[in-house]
């Protein structure tokens, strides 16, 4: 520890212990450990440097902070449909019959203290969440860091990454406001739209018929117990075999498959870890105080007879929602039997879009034959192709995402609905084929030019970091 | 293999590393008694009820200010001192010897289980089946006995507004839009109508008889995903939803005219009950709301 100056030397004076201290300590590790070199070998343990290594733990302290946010909220919470006359602080719904959970979740807004800026930090928390996984997952798609032997972590991540949109839904389904019973509304008939055994799974699932009395019941434990539940689980095998594997690295001097340049996990990288583990929860903290989210007493409570206009659900269902609304009325008919449009851009979509990143691995793999094991990653213009294709998928998600604002854009515009539907309609197809296009061409060119000898990105590193 | 690893050269110089230039230690002490202050403001604020803001804020300053001193001092301390070791304990090559060891292990040990064919057999089979069974407690969540094909409607029910009151033909005037229910039914989402008065609309051919008075009544959930149709506009006679667009022309019998819906909205059959109210003749003839794979069966 260098001594800075007066000040540093005098706190860490006082926290000096004598050397016998420090011998103690080690015997009482060794002790615990059974004298193992295991846990000597990974105090040392050494992490690469680099900004995108960070994208994960953001991820993973959000998580951290959705838990300690959300036993605060468990607290208050009543996971009940009954209704209930509301009589609470909030006058403009004073009479008006509510739920239970909807009721608790307006006490939590504005009579417990603190309430709503745990909950507030509680649903950025969840924002964030998936937005760092996503872009966590495209980190090791455009680096190639899922290749061998790290194939089983890509299909850990993106299970966890499945759960976490699930449990999104499921969140911010129990406060049981309009919009999000409207979206549980359409949930029921996405599931009845599953040919065969959708009516059936509908009423297995959402206990019968629409409206249940005991929907909200049923996904309050699903929430804060089973998903969390199984995140942490796949949380501790994805670290695990992170730990095990070690990190992947960017290119540079002594950079190898074999060896690994960084920083060792005490103290450096325990203290840095830490400071940004507080850094998120202070930004998180800030949004949640200053920046209104869910205000569902602006919303009402969710009645059968009622829809909202102007409706968008949190963005990581968003592009669901865009792809729906953009779906041309194709139901099909075949005999008796009906297969509902809505089946294709909310079931099967989703299906195809993650089974294709699951699958990922094994079909680049394929492609390339490639089944080396790997340490050292890639950029992205070692595989324009691939870059290509990652950059076409995001801008398709994200083109679906601003097509489930269409009726807002109508309004805003002055324009004809149908029309700008057919705009997007266009767009969603254009707009990713275009820019995978672009992406091609870009890191085709670099490609060539890193190939002709030139210092391009990373490869041009000379130092470390 | 194992011998390179052995006699490559250590890429760390021999000589002594060069102390890390030492850095202002002031920032991170700046930043800790900043995030003392937001504690102190922290406490005050939920002392005193502060609003979401304050609380919010003061949090945010003892995370941030502990946050980036610990961040400072972690890359102060690390400098440019970049250790490296080797990714594996022992090379690769070196461990295919003991993976062969370890596939020699894991199938002996698997020979000792299953040399009695018999019962491993058997096993599985008692596992599986055991697994297997428990999934029977899933039936408990349902499905319940439901009818998606048929709603609260009956032949003389009579429709009654969402306070339980019978609607009044009288009250009901042309542009006019009411939310009816059956009556003893206000809790049946799926049985909710749309009626209105359209005295200048012409029936469909085979349903002369549906609107008395031109009094027309619609589902309202919508044949699309299930959200309540909730506006109607007056001017291009539409009924409209707002989750995803759907719009239906009460002209041509609520067909979908825009939106991903591909269904109309079914229409009730009407009859004049008394002297201002209305009756279903009967339930709807066909199933309401979205679609599903044997609503025609």
């Amino acid at each position: 520890m260098p001594d800075d100056n007066r000040l540093m030397r005098s706190l860490a004076r006082s926290f000096r212990l004598p050397r016998d201290r420090y011998r103690k300590l080690a015997g009482w590790l060794d002790d615990t450990t059974a004298g193992d070199s295991l846990i000597r070998r990974e105090l040392r343990h050494i992490f690469p440097d680099h900004w995108s290594f960070f994208l994960g733990e953001i991820g993973l302290y959000c998580f951290i902070i959705l838990i300690a946010t959300g036993v605060f909220l468990a607290f208050f919470f009543v996971p009940s449909s009954q209704p209930v006359v509301y009589q609470g602080s909030y006058a403009p719904l004073h009479g008006t019959v509510v739920s239970g959970a909807y009721d608790s979740v307006l006490h939590i807004s504005f009579v417990v203290r603190a309430g709503l800026v745990i909950r507030q930090v509680h649903h950025w928390a969840a924002l964030v969440f998936a937005m760092a996984l996503a872009i966590h997952l495209f980190r090791q798609f455009f680096t190639g860091a899922y290749r061998r032997p790290r194939r089983l972590n890509w299909l850990i991540g993106l299970t966890m990454l499945l759960l976490v949109i699930l449990n999104g839904v499921f969140g911010y389904s129990l406060p049981d406001d309009l919009l999000s019973g409207t979206g549980l509304r359409i949930a029921y008939s996405i599931t009845q739209s599953v040919p065969i055994i959708g009516p059936n799974l509908a009423s297995l699932l959402f206990d019968g018929d629409w409206p249940s009395s005991i929907l909200i019941a049923r996904i309050f434990p699903v929430h804060i117990f089973l998903v969390p539940f199984a995140i942490a689980g796949l949380l501790g095998l994805h670290l695990g075999i992170l730990w095990i594997q070690r990190h992947t690295q960017y290119r540079g001097p002594a950079r190898t498959d074999r060896r690994i340049v960084g920083t060792p996990l005490i103290p450096h990288y325990a203290l840095r870890t830490t400071g940004f583990l507080l850094l998120i929860a202070g930004v998180l903290t800030a949004m949640g105080g200053l920046v209104q989210i869910n205000p569902v007493w602006l919303y009402g409570p969710y009645r059968p007879t009622d829809s909202m206009t102007m409706a968008q659900p949190d963005w990581y269902t968003g592009w669901l929602e865009g792809a729906v609304r953009l779906m041309p009325p194709w139901d099909i008919h075949i005999g008796f039997f009906e297969l509902p449009a809505l089946f294709w851009p909310a079931a099967v979509l989703p299906g195809v879009l993650f089974t294709f990143l699951l699958a990922w691995p094994w079909l680049d793999a394929l492609v390339t034959g490639d089944n080396e094991l790997h340490n050292v990653l890639q950029a992205p213009r070692d595989r324009p192709g691939r870059s290509a294709i990652g950059v076409g998928f995001i801008a398709f998600v994200i083109m679906l995402l601003i097509a489930g604002g269409d009726d807002v854009f109508a309004v805003l515009f002055g324009w004809h609905l149908p029309t700008v539907v057919a705009i997007f309609r266009a767009l969603v197809i254009a707009v990713p084929v275009l820019l995978g296009l672009l992406a091609w061409a870009y890191w085709r060119r670099r490609y060539v030019a890193a190939d002709e000898g030139e210092v391009v990105g990373v490869t041009g590193r000379t130092e470390a970091s | 293999m194992a011998t390179e690893l052995q006699t490559r050269p250590q890429v760390q110089p021999p000589t002594p590393p060069t102390p890390p230039r030492p850095k202002p230690g002031w920032p991170a002490a700046v930043a800790l008694l900043v995030a003392i202050g937001g504690a102190i403001g922290f406490v005050v604020a939920y002392a005193v009820d502060a609003s979401t803001a304050w609380l919010g804020t003061t949090m945010a300053i003892v995370f941030l200010g502990l946050g980036v001193a610990l961040a400072y001092w972690g890359r102060d301390l690390s400098g440019d001192d970049r250790p490296e070791i080797d990714r594996y304990p022992i090379p690769p090559e070196v461990q295919i010897e003991e993976r062969e060891q370890l596939a020699a292990d894991l199938h002996g040990d698997v020979e000792t289980i299953t040399r009695r064919r018999f019962l491993t057999t058997l096993l599985v089979g008692a596992a599986g089946v055991a697994g297997i069974s428990q999934i029977v407690l899933i039936f408990s969540l349902g499905p319940k006995s439901r009818g998606l094909g048929s709603t609260s409607w009956r032949s003389g029910r009579r429709l009654v507004t969402a306070d339980g009151q019978p609607v009044s033909r009288a009250r009901l005037t042309p542009g006019s839009y009411v939310v009816a229910f059956p009556e003893g039914h206000l809790e049946a989402a799926d049985s909710q109508i749309v009626l209105l008065r359209l005295p200048s609309v012409k029936p469909l051919p085979g349903r002369e008889s549906w609107s008395p008075d031109g009094f027309f009544a619609y589902s309202r959930v919508c044949t699309h995903a299930g959200c309540a149709v909730a506006q109607y506009e007056d001017e291009s006679q539409v009924l409209y939803c707002p989750c995803h667009q759907s719009t239906f022309d009460l002209a041509q019998g609520c067909r979908p005219v825009a939106g991903p819906a591909g269904r109309p909205l079914p229409q009730l059959p009407l009859a004049l009950d008394g002297a201002d109210g209305l009756v279903a003749q009967r339930d709807f003839l066909e199933p309401v709301g979205p679609g599903y794979w044997n609503m025609y069966a």
